[in-house]
């Protein structure tokens, strides 16, 4: 197998302008802007919080996917072929925040540091919070982060995380409220780790953002698929998650997303019981910084200008960090132009 | 004649993350050759000229305006086209389109500019699944049986060589 070629517009490095930039976050966007700077002779460091580049396509994504090698060779030859230099389990952080994956980080560096050093700066920091849902009982032991469940279990095959850290499945009954990719994937990993996987969805199969296809494969494994329920309570003992407390629901009119608003009918409830739940109902932007210092919007999105430049002269970003979550390509391609903005940027061409 | 090279985009791989169609709109200003189409149930399917052995837009233009270059590629001589689209009816994936920029069809080259400073297609080089796999006839088959045995049971298929080969090909005329 070979690597992704994020350098593919070059053959070698060129003659080296002398401009260093700093690359916050080694995901797909962060990556295949390093690989457009190189072959415009710009000298690229990569700060990253995870033990090794290749964000969620590394970590999180399940292997069947995208394999570990595909990601792990391209991002080696940015580095023996582009002389990239990698800073891994370096947060980098103006002000404080707690993010999903920060148990992987050794040391933390301010973004106002970079600034100092380096002729420009890129954020491709991602989306690594994992939206909470806000109902009763919430915050019960065995309820799980999809995306740290996901860390832990390709972390461990990855060998970064020991046996103990991944919960035992086997035999276990888990929960997945959601149906988008990161629900799917938590189902199809649970269900490849012997537990009993069980998806609640407040839409149907038709609305489901992962699609008919992919969860159609999941019941074929004998994941048991709820359509129109809505979460009201988690229900604990001793502290611990017992069971779930669901509300059926019907679809009304479309809302902003042109997709039908699914309505709670009052007096429905049931309970389902589980060992283990995971809410994979969203995640949201994680810009290095908490508040100040560079200008994000409500949603945590960082604001870019049509250069991708934020609202410091010199600081650019991109990816889901900038878009909020997308796919792969959609944040290889936000790499791509800021990238080509910030070589014409150093060229004082922009 | 250089070996003939293929470029097979695997259905039973992709994950449909629109990668290949990214970077082939980035070097074709902004207009893809490659897209990604998604199916009622959300399959994804990426679409791309086969450049085919036996590829039928080549003998059915009356210009003579298709042809193949020494990579095996489908390539067109633009001033030869006279865009009458008799290549568009018989392309089994409806793949040449007229430009209006080019003022006549354009579609996928392989990358001719890339390979003649010796870079491969860009789509197969940063597709994230290696989905897309890009060389002669039997380093694409071994790559995609490679491949394909990382994939779920239900994205694997139970072909032989022959079959598999055929499908690479699309047209049967080495076989
Ligand atoms: C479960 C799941 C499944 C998915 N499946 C698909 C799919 O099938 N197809 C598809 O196209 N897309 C899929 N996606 C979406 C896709 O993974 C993302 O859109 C894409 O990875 C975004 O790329 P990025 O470079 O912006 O960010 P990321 O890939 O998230 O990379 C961000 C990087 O920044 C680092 N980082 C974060 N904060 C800091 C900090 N403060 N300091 C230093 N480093 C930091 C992280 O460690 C990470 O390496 C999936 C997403 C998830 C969660
Ligand atoms: S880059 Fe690969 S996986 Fe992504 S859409 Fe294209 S063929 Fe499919
Ligand atoms: S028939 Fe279609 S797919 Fe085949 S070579 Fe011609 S344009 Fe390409």
């Amino acid at each position: 197998m070979r690597g992704m070629k994020f350098s593919f517009l070059c053959r070698s490095k060129p003659e080296r302008t002398g401009k260093r930039v700093a690359i916050i976050g080694a995901g797909p966007a962060g990556l295949t802007a390093a690989g457009y700077l190189v072959c415009k002779g710009h000298d690229v460091d990569i700060y990253d919080k995870m033990p090794e580049p290749g964000g969620l396509m590394l970590f999180v994504i399940p292997e069947f996917r995208i394999p570990v090698e595909r990601v792990r060779l391209g991002a080696k030859e940015l580095e023996e072929e582009f002389e990239v230099t990698y800073y891994p389990r370096t947060k980098v952080m103006e002000g404080e925040r707690e993010d999903e994956g920060d148990e992987f980080y050794e040391r933390i560096v301010k973004l106002s540091e970079l600034k100092e050093k380096y002729d420009a700066v890129l954020i491709a920091t991602g989306i690594w919070n994992v939206r909470r849902i806000g109902i009763p009982g919430d915050d019960l032991e065995g309820i799980l982060s999809p995306l740290e469940l996901l860390f832990w279990i390709k972390g461990h095959e990855l060998g970064y995380v020991p046996k103990e850290k991944v919960p035992d499945l086997e035999g276990k009954r888990v929960g997945i409220i959601g149906a988008g990719l990161t629900a799917v994937d938590v189902a199809f990993e649970c269900n490849r780790l012997g537990a009993e996987v069980e998806m609640f969805y407040r839409r149907t199969i038709r609305e489901a953002p992962a699609g008919a296809y992919e969860i159609n494969i999941l019941r074929n494994r004998g994941v048991k698929w709820f359509e129109l329920v809505t979460p009201k309570r988690v229900i604990g003992e001793n502290g611990r998650v017992k069971a779930i407390e669901l509300l059926r629901t019907r679809l009304g009119e479309p809302d902003e997303t042109g997709r039908r608003r699914p309505i709670p009918i009052p007096g429905s409830e049931f309970q389902v019981e589980l060992d283990y739940l995971v809410f994979a109902i969203g995640m949201a932007p994680t810009p290095p910084v908490n508040g100040s210092y560079i200008a994000t919007d409500r949603r945590a999105r960082i604001v870019v200008d049509s250069r991708h430049m934020t609202s410091v002269e010199g600081i650019f970003a991109a990816g889901d960090v900038v878009n909020g979550p997308t796919k792969v390509g959609r944040a290889i391609k936000d790499g791509l132009y800021a990238a080509v903005s910030i070589d014409r940027w150093l060229r004082g061409e922009l | 004649m250089m070996e003939r090279k293929y470029l097979y985009l695997d259905y039973l791989t992709c994950i449909g993350c629109e990668t290949c169609e990214t970077v082939c709109a980035f070097i074709h200003d902004g207009s893809p050759n490659i897209r990604i189409y998604v199916t009622e149930n959300k399959q994804y399917v990426p679409i791309n000229c086969k450049h085919c052995d036996d590829a039928p837009c080549l003998r059915v233009c009356p210009t003579h305006a298709i042809y193949r270059d020494e990579d095996g590629a489908v390539r067109i001589h633009e001033d030869k086209c006279i865009g009458c689209l008799a290549c568009l009816q018989v392309c089994p994936y409806g793949v040449p389109f007229y430009s209006l920029k080019v003022k006549a069809i354009t579609k996928c080259d392989m990358c001719a500019e890339r390979r003649e400073e010796g870079l491969e297609p860009a789509c197969a080089l940063m597709c994230p699944a290696e989905a897309i796999q890009y060389g002669p006839l039997e380093m694409v088959l071994e790559l995609v049986k490679e491949r394909r045995a990382k994939n779920i049971p239900e994205h694997q298929r139970e072909l032989s060589d022959e079959e598999l080969k055929k499908s690479i090909v699309s047209g049967y005329s080495v076989l």
